[in-house]
């Protein structure tokens, strides 16, 4: 590939995808290729991946994620994209994404993290649960033979954010866990180049992984994708457990953290749910930490449930605001006023937002210009 | 005459080769006599000619290979014997018959030449251009939705699935069912719990059930430690192969194949271990075919260098 062709490319695709509010990159880059002749590649990385263990017995055991999924040899893990070569256990998507895309950073969304400005969002194939109402599905319960991937090491990404000065890398769109070596790679060389990472993530992730991580990241967003242990086994086919433990570990760590919660009717939008949800954070977490409720839209396996109403969304954020918590957004309602960033000291307005476009409004740094109270954050 | 009580029992048919006493690969005659042989038990009152006709009266015929280690593959041999007796006894042409695994790649590394052509057999990954996995809808059979590869969903009519015995260090075993793994987009979510109820819920899947006419184990040369990956040390040989139309029938007797190459060769039972084959149960259950040894109508055939055939016994 030409770089400086990709390089340029990108800035269309963003263009492109600022104006249309279609993101979705595998679409993109199949713009690009009519454009550019822009070649994919169907090799697979064979980068020895990390947290594992050989099995006496023969075979390997993963800890990258709760699943500890063990696996004989030719045989991948339930993330599709981790394989045992003779008992050892190796990445098959290392400097291989298949979705970019420059984003706003609130789309991530990032509400408290350097607001306004961009983010070189990438992803590469498969994922380690399978979520029914997953938007990215098409990449993310993917094999990486079944995605189109391109060559880009690590070294080509910080490139290309050098060039386009673009401050932070995004690992999202389907679940940066699995591409765990790649991800940690990109971020460590990033810092040296003071390019920022976030990870947007499920929080699927092994303690020991996250605590080496966590200092090669600038922020986290987490999908909490429920408060109850039966809808991470019916609707994730995973455990809240581990999810609720390393937000924990993430917030002791001192890493930016914000929260989603995809609201879907008559799943997860129980009063008694928002309730404890609201709880659980303020206890645990603290009530700094922004929780967005995201605006369900039918999809992959949850095609039979209707969108979120936006009464819904209106009272998880009401009873979020009288458990106590201080930045509740509603998500994928542009233009509605709980887009915005307010003082939980005054009320004043710090931060306007009307679906990606960003003015700050009452922000003096990281205070409030009324009230000077303290705002949680990277401003 | 034949009790009724048998007539409703799955058939499952063992035909071994006595002519193999050095362990050789088998050659395309050796397998067609195997399969004639079998074929013909499966018949019951009819000869092989008229059980192919009547199994595979016209349409497309896919033949599942397993191709995943490359030195252990379904042989060559095997699909030459199967497809010529197809094509000599039906009305389906070389044309209509589709070998088909994944990958491109797994059949190239097994040594098969593709042929995405409109002529002959056609040798084909899902993989393909053209061919992937059906979009147009999710398919469930339990915990996992899966898309199906468009081999089964658009174009066979029937589909046999040839299986290679050996051992799985996950599922215990991999013969006839495991190796629908190849025909679903996400075969990685369908391995926790010792496979259970994964594989029987692969099998389950509407377009793998309702196309599947008869499973064809080869249990020639048998790994029967360390798999699926190959590993020559622990290879055994029972120069047999397993045939019904029950594919739940045709994984239990080939677990008690595997288990006794792994009684002579001193390891324990599979039930014994951490890789007890739990899916044959689950399969049962929810009536995808009978597990239980004791209904199944197990007819075993041995067929002699010279060409004659016997009634043998299983060991
Ligand atoms: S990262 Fe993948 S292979 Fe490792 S435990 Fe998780 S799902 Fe399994």
């Amino acid at each position: 590939m030409d770089r400086r062709k990709f390089i340029k490319c990108l800035g269309c695709t963003a263009a492109a995808a600022a104006a249309s509010q279609t993101d979705f990159l595998p679409r993109a880059l199949g713009g690009l290729q009519n454009a550019y002749a822009f070649s994919y590649t169907e090799k697979l990385s064979k980068v020895e991946a990390r947290f594992y263990k050989k099995l006496e017995e023969g075979g390997i055991e993963c800890g990258l994620c709760p699943r500890h999924c063990r696996i004989t040899d030719l045989e991948r893990g339930y993330c599709g994209v981790r394989e045992n070569r003779d008992d050892v256990y190796y990445t098959l998507v290392y400097g291989l994404p298949c979705a970019l895309n420059i984003d706003p950073i609130e789309k991530k969304p990032l509400f408290h993290f350097h607001p306004g400005t961009t983010a070189f969002s990438l992803a590469t194939a498969g994922c380690n649960v399978n979520c029914k109402c997953c938007q990215n599905w098409d990449i993310s319960q993917s094999r990486p033979e079944q995605t189109k991937n391109i060559d880009m090491p690590p070294k080509d990404v910080i490139d290309i954010c050098r060039e386009r000065k673009i401050p932070t890398i995004a690992y999202t769109y389907s679940e940066p866990v699995i591409f765990y070596e790649y991800m940690s790679d990109i971020a460590e060389l990033g810092h040296k180049h003071d390019i920022k990472s976030v990870m947007i993530t499920g929080g699927y992730i092994e303690k020991e992984p996250l605590a080496e991580l966590i200092p090669r990241l600038d922020a986290i967003k987490v999908d909490l994708k429920a408060i109850r242990t039966d809808y991470y086994r019916d609707y994730v086919d995973g455990e809240l457990q581990p999810v609720l433990d390393g937000l924990v570990q993430m917030k002791k760590a001192g890493i930016w953290l914000e929260l989603v919660y995809l609201v879907i009717p008559t799943l997860n939008d129980s009063d008694a749910e928002f309730k404890e949800l609201a709880r659980w954070i303020k206890t645990n977490l603290g009530s700094d930490v922004p929780v967005h409720f995201s605006r369900f839209h039918p999809q992959y396996l949850l095609k039979n449930l209707p969108m979120t109403p936006e009464a819904t969304l209106q009272r998880a954020h009401d009873i979020s605001k009288a458990e106590g918590l201080d930045f509740v957004y509603l998500g994928n309602l542009p233009g509605h006023p709980a887009e915005s960033t307010y003082c939980p000291g005054c009320g004043e307005i710090l931060i306007e937002r009307r679906g990606y476009r960003v003015a700050p409004r009452n922000l003096k740094g990281n205070r409030c210009g009324s009230c000077d109270r303290e705002i949680p954050g990277r401003f | 005459m034949v009790p009724l009580y048998i007539i409703c029992m799955s058939r499952v048919v063992v035909v071994k080769y006595s002519g193999n006493a050095d362990n050789k690969f088998l050659d395309k005659k050796q397998y067609r006599r195997l399969l004639e042989t079998a074929l013909g038990k499966l018949a019951r009152d009819a000869d092989y000619k008229t059980y192919i006709m009547q199994r595979f009266p016209k349409g497309a015929v896919g033949m599942k290979t397993n191709c995943l280690a490359a030195f252990n593959p379904t042989l060559s041999p095997l699909i030459d014997a199967l497809s010529e007796l197809i094509t000599k006894n039906s009305k389906i042409d070389n044309n209509d018959l589709i070998v088909w695994e994944r990958t491109n790649k797994e059949l190239k590394r097994a040594g098969y030449k593709l042929n995405a052509s409109s002529f002959g057999r056609r040798y084909l990954g899902t993989d393909s251009s053209g061919v992937g996995y059906d979009d147009s809808q999710f398919y469930s059979a339990g915990k996992v939705d899966s898309m199906v590869t468009r081999i089964l969903t658009r174009m066979v009519d029937h589909n046999i699935n040839l299986g290679v015995l050996k051992h799985h260090s996950i599922a215990g075993m991999s013969a006839g069912m495991k190796n629908m793994y190849g025909a679903v987009h996400n075969p990685n979510k369908y391995h926790g719990n010792n496979c259970s109820p994964f594989t029987a819920d692969i099998n389950n899947l509407e377009p793998i059930k309702s196309k599947h006419r008869l499973t064809v184990i080869d249990a020639v040369r048998v790994q029967y430690d360390k798999g699926p990956g190959f590993n020559s040390k622990y290879m055994g040989y029972y120069n047999g192969l397993v045939l019904s139309e029950n594919p739940v029938a045709a994984d239990s007797v080939a677990l008690m194949i595997l288990d006794h190459l792994r009684r002579e060769n001193g390891l324990p039972q599979l039930a014994a271990t951490s890789q007890k084959v739990k899916y044959l149960e689950a399969a049962e259950k929810i009536g995808l075919g009978t597990a239980n040894i004791k209904s199944i109508d197990l007819q075993v055939a041995v067929v002699a260098s010279d060409g004659t055939t016997s009634t043998g016994d299983l060991f």
